[in-house]
């Protein structure tokens, strides 16, 4: 096993990097930018590197910076964490170049996975389902209507050259559809400078859900459940649980098991996830995160399978040593971010913590790098702790949930408590009865 | 920046010492008085904004207090600081003379050091004219961003 492992993240996930490290004897050796010098992720740490001044690309997107480290530390292998480089595929090369074992899948796995248009061929490649779409740009409306008619509607109209939800239109019908191709086309040129567009069948209400796996890259794939995480607001997810609510036990385990013999085909190592849109019982492949995610602290919490830990395991060279049959899903779990933001206006609230008190007590998980005294930088992601709960049943889990965020005290910034306060107070939550669209509404709402 | 698994010891100052330092300071009518025992420094002054500051010259600027902000610990303007994470090289090569030695006067752009970084080698040039008063660093320490590695006067 590594003796020394070099962390290239900040904050709680390096602290939870750092956990797993000691936990199984291995040295670690903490990379800061000068903004974190004071972090407890630092304090921590057996060994640290100033490694850059505070803004990202000059100190946690170093990558000489980072491989410096690592060399005069003497590190066996580098932990990415996740955000900054842990999906950038010549970083990862460039790691192993240099001698160090990259903790994480093979740099190809990430390279696929990173293009969506290859990562959506591979899957379908792969035997994933994808959103059905148009083999190519539909360029006249008698074109795009046999299309569509082979899709079924509702069709959504998008660019080929867009992204970040840009240049896409919702069609419901023939008549919307043959009036809104030469918008979107004229949309097209105006954004992206061309004019081409495809077809997709369009999911009004679908709920986001994943599959979280685990392979060594020599033919052991086993999957630790999903997670529910159409809770997001701007894209980004804030809070996610295990079981979905929305899947019984045949639709978990057809996913499950899709996942799993996808994997094993691609000869994937490390810990993933697989990304899918669900609705109507069915699955549809988005994307496919070769990482540790935020939100793998649920899967640990209903599996008892420490990811970090495997994921140091597997970078070692030790196969998985368990299958499938003996991974046992218990109870469930639900994580809630945490942000320094206001919980209103969702606007950054960097500063100074003066005041902090977790919550503990049994099923209660709290991953956060804060202290009282500790200092909330404002070169950063927002996400300061992550609350995770298990409880025996969801209603358990829920009301145990209700009485840690009571608990929590973190003062002198703004925190997100209150917005998840309220949230797991509506109806819909509590019935599991939500989309993707979902928060958006809700937050739109004043109560 | 910390290495292998030890904390930063801080200089523990000595009051007795420091005490002596103060008597002698008043007692001959002196504003300041540095007094140095192999790598360790005691600066005592009056009137100057520090009272009795204590440096340990081998280590990197202490963490910022909580809260004290991003901008990281004050540095004394004749500070030359590590602009990478690597190895300080204080000769050009092995078994040559030293670019600078301690008390030599330097001018302005004179290369003072290398660090070597991802097997580049990148000189590191005196940002001011003056006399090397301090060389912190050893030859092929490793050193971090922002690490104090000489200070002119």
């Amino acid at each position: 096993m590594f003796e020394k492992v070099l962390i290239a993240n900040r904050g709680e996930i390096a602290l939870r990097i750092h956990r797993a490290c000691r936990e199984m004897g291995i040295k670690t050796v903490a990379v800061h930018s000068t903004a974190d010098a004071g972090a407890m992720n630092v304090r921590l740490a057996d060994e640290t590197v100033c490694i850059g001044p505070p803004p990202a690309r000059d100190s946690y997107l170093n990558v000489a910076a980072i491989l410096s480290a690592a060399t005069i530390t003497g590190a066996d292998a580098v932990h990415p964490g996740l955000g900054f480089l842990a999906e950038n595929a010549d970083f990862a090369a460039a790691v192993e170049e240099h001698g160090f074992v990259f903790i994480g899948p093979a740099p190809e796995h990430i390279r696929l996975m990173g293009d969506k248009v290859a990562a959506k061929a591979a899957a379908a490649r792969l035997g994933i389902p994808t959103v059905p779409g148009s083999s190519g740009a539909v360029r006249d409306p008698a074109a795009a209507q046999t299309a569509a008619a082979a899709l079924g509607y509702p069709i959504l109209i998008k660019a080929a050259a867009g992204g970040g939800g840009r240049g896409m239109k919702v069609a419901r019908d023939r008549a919307e559809l043959a009036h809104m191709l030469p918008i979107a086309q004229n949309e097209a040129v105006s954004f992206f400078g061309r004019g081409e567009v495809y077809l997709e069948h369009y999911l009004d209400r679908p709920r986001h859900i994943e599959v979280q796996i685990l392979g060594d890259g020599q033919g052991g794939v086993v999957h630790l459940g999903e997670r529910d995480c159409s809770l997001q607001r701007s894209h980004q997810k804030v809070l996610e649980e295990t079981p979905s609510p929305a899947l019984n036990a045949e639709e978990r385990g057809r996913i499950g098991a899709l996942a799993v013999g996808a994997m094993r085909t691609l000869g994937y190592r490390s810990a993933g996830t697989l990304e899918f849109l669900y609705q109507d019982g069915e699955f549809f492949f988005i994307e496919m995160n070769t990482r540790l995610q935020v939100e793998h602290t649920i899967s640990e919490m209903v599996s008892g399978v420490d990811i970090v830990r495997e994921q140091l395991r597997i970078a070692d060279g030790a196969p998985l040593g368990y299958r499938q049959a003996e991974i046992r899903l218990s109870g469930h779990a639900i994580e809630c971010r945490i942000n320094a933001e206001d919980p209103v206006s969702f606007r950054p609230s960097p500063g100074r913590v003066t005041d902090y008190h977790a919550p503990g007590g049994l099923g209660v998980r709290v991953d956060s790098a804060l202290y009282q005294g500790c200092t909330v930088p404002p070169y950063y992601d927002s996400l300061i702790s992550k609350l995770v709960i298990h409880g025996k049943t969801r209603n358990e889990c829920l009301m145990r949930l209700r009485r840690a965020l009571e608990e929590y005290v973190i003062g002198g910034i703004e925190t997100t408590i209150p917005l998840h306060q309220r949230l797991i107070d509506a109806p819909e939550f509590i019935d599991g009865n939500y989309d993707t669209h979902w928060l958006e509404r809700f937050v739109g709402r004043r109560g | 920046m910390r290495f292998g698994g030890r904390r930063p010891s801080p200089l523990a100052p000595d009051p007795d010492l420091i005490r002596t330092l103060a008597q002698l300071l008043v007692e001959n009518g002196l504003t300041e008085i540095e007094y140095a025992v192999g790598d360790r420094l005691i600066r005592v002054s009056r009137g100057a904004p520090a009272a009795a500051a204590v440096t340990a010259p081998t280590a990197a600027p202490a963490p910022p207090l909580p809260g004290a902000g991003a901008s990281g610990p004050v540095i004394d303007p004749g500070a030359v600081t590590a602009p990478m994470v690597g190895t300080a090289y204080l000769a050009p090569q092995p078994g040559t003379p030293t670019f600078v030695r301690l008390g030599e006067t330097v001018a302005a752009g004179q290369p003072l050091l290398i660090i070597e970084a991802m097997k580049v080698l990148n000189e590191i040039r005196a940002p001011r004219a003056g006399r090397i008063a301090q060389i912190l660093v050893e030859d092929a320490q490793p050193v971090e961003y922002g690490a104090v590695l000489m200070l002119i006067e």
